[in-house]
């Protein structure tokens, strides 16, 4: 015998970039003549709803009941969107209208947009808000539409995942409620990398390569054209270390807001090629609906702009921001919504107009004005976000060809191992995900363990022009990976030495 | 480093003796080392050897017997003239050097029919300067143009103060202005002269002769007090060529001793580079010529230095094998440059040995020749990427070394 409460209420939420909000839906049905409304600041996608419910309701035998149906959704001063809440409504009606039975002081959390037929459909943003949901101990029945299952599943939710509207009636009128968690199909790691051993005789882009992935470093190749710049993205992404499951979740969630759920994952950490055409918005995101641009996407991964003395002027002043901080913001109607962003930026260019200023044998033929021009755009400024900058010649003949002779594929993976090693360190060092690259501002001399003389000798190095103040902590930061590096557990100033060679001075 | 070692050297003049006054040749000395009876030059000068070789207890080809015979008849002569070299010698400051030496020509190591021993005065340091940064032969004609002379002063004093060594004749024209436009650069000067080393020819050039003998190096294959003979003069020019890393033909006709030097050159396998010239001008139809056979287009000091590094970077890499090159390591004139040679051979064999100090005399060697890029210095050097890096901080750090155009330079402070 189904209880008839005057009003149901049911959980939910919604999300507005990373940002969850749980929310409260309330149902109550009065008599009368048949109304519908929902309040709470609802958008007009959620205020559609009647349609879809009256349809979806005939198409699986439940039917709309007549009255004053009031919704309400709470808290009502937050203005919502979605079309998540379908399921919710749906579910609030059928209880309060008895079609269903409400167990006693059940919790129920709901979500899923219905579509004519009866069908449970999914809505972007469901790894966001399950992985919220999941936190949340007092909730009984967890609904989810099947299509999110891979969702779920990145973000270890538990629950049951209904396909259309008439399960409804086999969880509760049935009982047949069964918690469960999501299984995702996980595709093999892609081995398919290049291999470092592919830049031959650049020693100091290797090294540099290798540093910045062991400590998360940004870092910026120079180089004539066809010199290998744009092969290091992925050499570099070969040895990265894969996605820890936590970040999979985070890579997932943002992919997920953009692509609509993806039926296979994978461990990889996501590398964005980004080119000179790259706009602001483009960077940082769609500030209507809150979804992500390519600094997002790129969380815990590479962020790969190429030609970057191309970019527009605001673009490169754009990114200085987000390079410090590691999180882009979006602003809404006088809200704030940040995207994680930590992720290595890898800038290449050319040095100079024509490219070949590295070049042996004085090959360039731009004039000192231009030179200064062309790489005035990254100086200054932008160039303090950068750890690490490496020059890069073209490859000399011989060694070419025994780039193309030697498949050799082994020494990406000793640097892996390497890196692994080294964020091992940095993690038992500052506890917690962070790295020498991502640990935050602030005076880092104790927690990187730097020593009296080491910090002596950079000042030194600083005041005969090697590097500004800001640059100051930047060497002491890529110094403790090249610490980590050698296994050594303080940083001396062999360590700043070396890494005085990968700042950039002048042009 | 000064040699005065004429009194401990008989050996060495009597072998000289023999050479140039009996009809002893090469092709009889081969013989007999062939055939084990001697195992160097210097055992000519045993008696009791010679005079089993003459009863005829080695089996040896009857003309070579012969050969020794007669040279046992004027054994006495021999001694004499080598005695008399010696006292001249000794006179004129000049030093013996055998091909037996540690400090024999690193060059001419490698080379076939190089003499086994020639005679020297001067400072003998040049010739380890000169395998380290490299040398340059500048040859031409004796009555150049202004435009050749013009040239030759411009780019000797240019190549001499990068550290490149000038090797040139002594003859008059192109030659003199060579050893004078450089006898006072960093690199500094040798002369190969076609007589002995206390020789003046062309006399009328004791001016230069007296400041390369002070400031540089004089070369000779001939004993001392030897006159320089028309025939001598190819072989000379062998010599010039065999010695440097790359050949210059300031200007040559089209009958030229020039010529010879450089097709001697090209032989050894070095780069020969030719001043451009009018195609009207008869005296410089030689070098045009040149040119025609594929010498390379001298545009300036820049490729004749490009050149030069290769040889010297090859040269260094060669180094690689223990034992074979040794160089003196008495050159206090020198600033840093002590025992950079052991240290570069050390570097080779036991790297884990060598100091800091000592990695950075090493670099610092490497750019003296033309600015490097941190990836170059790896492949000379042979230190991973982390060591170069660490050395290059501190050595900008004291003002040494600074970088430009992501290339290493020194600063010449």
């Amino acid at each position: 015998m189904a209880s008839k409460p005057n009003v149901a209420r049911l959980f939910s939420c919604f999300a507005t970039g990373t940002e969850v909000v749980d929310t409260v839906i309330e149902v109550s049905i009065a008599p009368g003549i048949p109304t519908f409304s929902v309040i709470g600041l609802c958008d007009s996608s959620i205020r559609e709803a009647q349609g879809r419910l009256v349809s979806a309701f005939k198409s699986t035998g439940f039917t709309m009941p007549k009255g004053h149906i009031t919704i309400g959704i709470s808290p009502a001063y937050m203005r919502k969107t979605g079309t998540g809440f379908d399921l919710p409504m749906a579910l609030g009606i059928l209880f309060a209208s008895g079609q269903l039975y409400l167990p006693q002081d059940a919790r129920i959390y709901a979500e899923g947009e219905l579509a004519l037929n009866g069908e449970v459909k999914a809505t972007p943003g469901a790894c966001i808000r399950l992985k919220s949901v999941q936190k949340n101990p007092y909730l009984d029945y967890k609904i989810i539409p099947k299509s999110e299952s891979a969702s779920a599943g990145v973000a270890g939710f538990k629950g049951q995942s209904i396909d259309t509207l008439s399960e409804l009636s086999e969880i509760f009128d049935g009982n047949q409620y069964k918690e469960a968690e999501f299984e995702f199909d996980l595709k093999d790691s892609n081995e398919d990398f290049l291999d470092i051993s592919a830049l031959k005789g650049q020693e100091k882009t290797k090294r540099a390569l290798l540093i910045s992935a062991a400590g998360f470093h940004n870092i910026l190749l120079l180089g004539s054209p066809g010199s290998g710049k744009t092969m290091c993205g992925k050499i570099l992404e070969g040895i990265l270390p894969p996605l820890s499951r936590n970040e999979l979740a985070d890579v997932y969630s943002m992919n997920e807001l953009v692509q609509g759920e993806l039926s296979q994952l994978n461990y990889e950490r996501p590398v964005r090629y980004v080119g000179p055409s790259i706009t602001v918005g483009k960077l940082l995101g769609n500030a209507v609906n809150i979804t992500p641009g390519e600094m997002a996407l790129a969380n815990h991964g590479i962020l790969f702009a190429d030609e970057l003395p191309l970019y527009k002027q605001e673009v490169l002043d754009f990114l200085r921001g987000p390079l410090e901080e590691r999180k882009v913001h979006l602003m809404k109607k006088g809200n704030l919504y940040s995207f994680d962003s930590s992720f290595i930026f890898l800038g290449t260019g050319n040095p100079c107009k024509c490219g070949l200023m590295y070049e042996a044998g004085s090959k360039c033929r731009c004039s000192e004005a231009e030179k200064i021009r062309y790489l005035s755009k990254i100086s200054g400024p932008f160039l303090e976000r950068i750890d690490i900058v490496s020059e890069m010649r073209s490859v000399k003949g011989e060694d070419l060809a025994s780039i193309y002779i030697d498949k050799y594929k082994g020494e990406s993976r000793e640097y892996r191992k390497i890196v692994k090693r080294c964020w091992q360190t940095a993690h038992d060092r500052y506890g917690g995900d962070l790295l020498n690259g991502t640990f935050p501002e602030g005076d880092i001399r104790d927690s990187m363990r730097v020593t009296e003389k080491a910090v002596k000798f950079a000042s030194e190095l600083s005041e005969k022009g090697f590097f500004s103040a800001r640059g100051f902590t930047r060497i002491l930061r890529v110094a403790r990976t090249i610490a980590d590096i050698n296994e050594a557990p303080d940083v001396t100033a062999d360590e700043i030495s070396e890494a005085a060679q990968f700042r950039m001075r002048g042009v | 480093m000064f040699l005065n070692n004429a009194d401990s050297r008989f050996e060495d003049l009597f072998y000289s003796a023999v050479m140039l006054n009996t009809d002893m040749t090469y092709k009889t000395l081969r013989d007999l080392k062939e055939n084990l009876v001697i195992s160097n030059y210097r055992e000519l000068h045993e008696k009791g050897l010679l005079n089993a070789i003459a009863k005829g207890e080695y089996k040896i080809r009857p003309e070579t017997q012969l050969k020794i015979k007669k040279l046992l008849d004027s054994y006495g002569d021999l001694e004499k003239i080598a005695n008399k070299y010696r006292q001249i010698a000794l006179s004129n400051n000049i030093g013996v050097v055998s091909v037996q030496d540690k400090f024999y020509p690193y060059n001419w190591k490698n080379l076939s029919g190089m003499p086994q021993v020639f005679y020297c005065r001067g400072d003998y340091s040049l010739i380890d300067a000169m395998t380290l940064r490299g040398a340059v032969a500048v040859v031409g004609s004796r009555s150049p143009s202004r435009y050749a002379q013009y040239a030759t002063d411009q780019i000797c004093k240019e190549l001499g103060n990068k550290g490149v060594t000038i090797v040139s004749g002594m003859a008059y024209g192109i030659d003199r202005q060579a050893h004078i436009s450089s006898v006072n650069t960093k690199g500094g000067t040798i002369a190969v002269l076609a007589g002995g080393a206390d020789n003046i020819y062309p006399p009328k050039n004791k001016d230069i002769y007296d400041q390369i003998s002070r400031n540089g190096l004089i070369i000779s294959e001939m004993p001392p007090g030897q006159l320089p003979l028309r025939q001598y003069f190819p072989s000379r020019n062998r010599l010039i060529a065999g010695l440097t890393d790359c050949t210059l033909v300031m200007e040559a006709g089209s009958v030229s001793g020039t010529l010879h030097t450089a097709s001697f050159a090209a032989n050894q396998g070095k780069e020969v580079f030719v001043l451009p010239n009018n195609i009207y001008y008869e005296n410089a139809k030689g070098g045009l010529k040149l040119l025609e056979d594929g010498g390379n287009v001298l545009l300036g000091a820049d490729n004749v230095i490009d050149s030069v590094a290769r040889a010297v970077m090859y040269k260094r890499m060669a180094l690689g094998c223990p034992g074979e090159v040794f160089f003196q390591d008495d050159k206090e004139d020198f600033e840093g440059q002590n025992d950079i040679e052991i240290i570069r051979e050390l570097a080779k064999v036991k790297p884990e040995v060598i100091s800091d100090e000592q990695w950075k005399i090493l670099i610092r060697d490497a750019l003296s020749l033309k600015p490097l890029c941190a990836d170059e210095l790896c492949v000379i050097t042979m230190l991973p990427f982390y060591k170069v890096s660490k050395l290059l901080t501190e050595l900008e750090l004291n003002g040494t070394v600074c970088q430009e155009k992501g290339k290493y330079s020194l600063t010449f402070v």
